[in-house]
């Protein structure tokens, strides 16, 4: 039977917030829309469902007089990313042989 | 979302990602390489105009013009997210410039020595850890043929003026590099 994806992580922002969250100590709002090419809007909401799942955390602060969000990737947001990567691979073709 | 749309999106976003922060890392090889070619023919041509070799005392000057200007850059790449590469990177050319700065001051003041084949065995060094951090071939190379060229030639040539020029290479391939890395993560 193939294993169950996810539901959180199955979102194309969401996703795409985790994968860059996974490879960086953290990343601000800025560059996460950015790279996401997301309204601030969308994203906002995304990263608060993210955040209450605790796969991350948001950190609000200021970077000299201008006002910051930082996000950091959590052990068990890594942990369900990496799940959600071996669940992909189930997937593709020829994995079920 | 298919399974291949997800994995093809991580993909392309981690690489996205990882670009982004390289060419962050790109515009301080670009900002040293610079600064060392500069000040490098600067003293080269002050020292061989006037034959005093005191102008070397404007070694100094590196780190005063350069931490400021890279404080600067770094500011104006804010957005910029924090990473093991970049502060392994960053690491490295602290201890460069450490290293730098204490063997030379230890030099004017308490035993001399060849500065400059240290210096630059230090820079290619440097060089090629940064190199091997942003996993990236030609930087690796670089940094060993400066390395190791620079220690022979800073042996072989017997003017110190010439042995300068050394640094005025070394400060061609750092800036060579980050030409490199930004046209390779554009």
């Amino acid at each position: 039977m193939l294993p169950k994806l996810d539901p959180l992580l199955h979102s194309e922002l969401r996703l795409a917030v985790i994968s860059i969250l996974s490879g960086v100590e953290s990343a601000d709002f800025t560059f996460l829309r950015q790279q996401t090419g997301a309204t601030a809007g969308n994203l906002s909401v995304q990263l608060e469902k993210l955040t209450a799942a605790d796969y991350i955390t948001v950190e609000k602060g200021f970077k000299g007089r201008k006002p910051c969000t930082t996000c950091r990737i959590t052990p068990s947001g890594l942990e369900a990313f990496n799940a959600y990567i071996q669940a992909l691979q189930a997937y593709l073709p020829g994995a079920q042989k | 979302m298919t399974p291949q749309e997800s994995l093809r999106l991580i993909t392309e976003t981690m690489n996205n990602s990882r670009k982004a922060i390289l060419q962050g890392s790109a515009n301080h090889f670009l900002l040293w390489g610079i600064l060392l070619t500069a000040l490098s023919l600067v003293i080269y041509f002050l020292w061989h105009g006037t034959g005093n070799p005191a102008w070397n005392f404007l070694w100094f000057a590196m780190p005063v013009i350069g931490y400021p200007l890279a404080l600067l850059l770094r500011k104006r790449e804010a957005s910029i997210p924090k990473s093991e590469i970049g502060k392994l990177s960053g690491s490295v050319w602290t201890a460069f410039g450490a290293f730098a700065i204490c063997l030379s001051i230890i030099a004017v003041s308490l035993v001399p020595m060849n500065v400059t084949l240290l210096i630059v065995v230090l820079l290619g060094f440097a060089e090629c850890i940064s190199g091997a951090i942003l996993k990236n071939w030609p930087i690796i190379v670089a940094g060993f043929i400066l390395g190791v060229g620079g220690a022979a030639a800073a042996m072989l040539l017997r003017s110190t003026e010439a042995q300068l020029l050394l640094f005025t290479l070394g400060g061609v391939l750092l800036a060579a590099i980050g030409v490199i890395v930004k046209m390779q993560y554009r």
